[in-house]
């Protein structure tokens, strides 16, 4: 998914891990996470909900955001999950 | 990511539906927030008050501005009436026909004030975030202010200046803000944008309008409550002109309240 974004991007070879931030490393754009968490929610449903997990982080948190912490949300949403 | 078509243009949209029943009954209110420009798209929204504004019970829609985000950027067609069509040709496309509540930050609130005035009928309330309405002194600040960013913002050597002083994201922001002024007639077009009488007799919904008090904007609260009937004004101690961004908690709760007191209980919309 991740790669579908960044593909759109020209930017298809780029090394991605954990720690990789998706502001600075991959210089992906807010609207950019808008896009990726609107996949995220058709590909997994409404319990993927990356709108509120980012609306409780502070503007320095979401542009530190990193890939590690993501799939740790998507991880820990599924598994709540009913 | 959802695309509709808005006149000439198709337009990013973003919808997030009530998650509660409204608390106090009746339908859900459709509540849109309009960004701000040059350096803002939808997603200022949707990682802020949106969210919390669907688990409230109303639903959101939040769209991205032409020129803006992930819709389309024509070469021209910035003036102020465009912006309005946009949303009146979104919400039609939509098929929204009842009254909405228009939250808009910065340009954006001026936009939600141009459609109240141009389109009350379709109008519950409108929430001004450091805006001005579109009156002829508002298109000469416009002016000036499009001008100067226009002659900084194409120049490396400022973006380069904002790194230093701001940081990479304000630099990004701004090479981005460059780009649009660069590749349109939006410096030119905004400040030719239609305007209504200084005496804001067009404004017949309830405005809040929300201000920091170091920006400079604060100094119309006086005359926007004289003015406009059903007005409220908050003004913001010690907070410039980003409020949306540096104080999002306080201002989802001042336009929560503001709503659901402008809901009529029971009723439908």
């Amino acid at each position: 998914m991740l790669r579908d974004l960044l593909a759109e991007e020209g930017l298809d070879d780029v090394e991605i891990d954990r720690d990789t931030t998706f502001h600075d490393d991959l210089e992906l754009e807010s609207i950019d996470l808008v896009t990726l968490a609107g996949s995220l929610r058709e590909h997994y449903g409404e319990k993927v909900n990356v709108a509120l997990f980012v609306a409780d982080l502070e503007l320095d948190e979401i542009i530190a955001l990193t890939v590690g912490q993501l799939v740790d949300y998507v991880t820990q949403s599924l598994r709540s999950a009913p | 990511m959802s695309k509709i078509r808005t006149g000439e243009i198709t337009t990013h949209v973003q919808r997030l539906p009530a998650t509660t029943a409204p608390a106090l009954g009746g339908e859900p209110q459709v509540v849109v927030f309009v960004h701000g420009l040059l350096t803002d798209s939808l997603a200022s929204y949707y990682f802020t008050l949106g969210p919390a504004f669907a688990a409230a019970g109303h639903d959101v829609v939040m769209y991205d501005l032409r020129g803006h985000g992930r819709s389309d950027r024509p070469r021209t067609g910035y003036r102020l009436e465009a912006f309005v069509d946009d949303l009146a040709a979104l919400l039609d496309g939509l098929e929204i026909t009842g009254r909405v509540h228009l939250v808009g930050n910065s340009f954006g609130g001026t936009i939600a004030a141009g459609f109240a005035a141009w389109y009350p009928d379709r109008v519950a309330t409108i929430t001004m975030i450091e805006s001005e309405p579109p009156v002829a002194l508002w298109n000469e600040h416009m002016e000036a202010g499009l001008a100067d960013a226009k002659t900084h913002l194409v120049l490396e050597e400022s973006i380069d200046w904002i790194a230093a002083n701001h940081g990479a994201h304000t630099a990004r922001l701004s090479r981005n803000a460059g780009r649009i002024l660069r590749t349109t007639t939006l410096a030119e077009d905004v400040p030719l944008s239609r305007t209504i009488d200084d005496d804001l007799s067009a404004l017949t919904c309830p405005l809040l309008a929300v201000f920091g008090d170091e920006s400079g904007l604060s100094a119309q609260a006086p005359d926007l409550e004289k003015r406009v009937a059903g007005c409220r004004t908050v003004i913001l101690p010690e907070q410039g002109h980003s409020v949306l961004v540096e104080q999002p908690a306080v201002t989802r709760d001042l336009i929560l309240e503001w709503v659901a007191e402008h809901t009529p209980a029971g009723a439908l919309r």
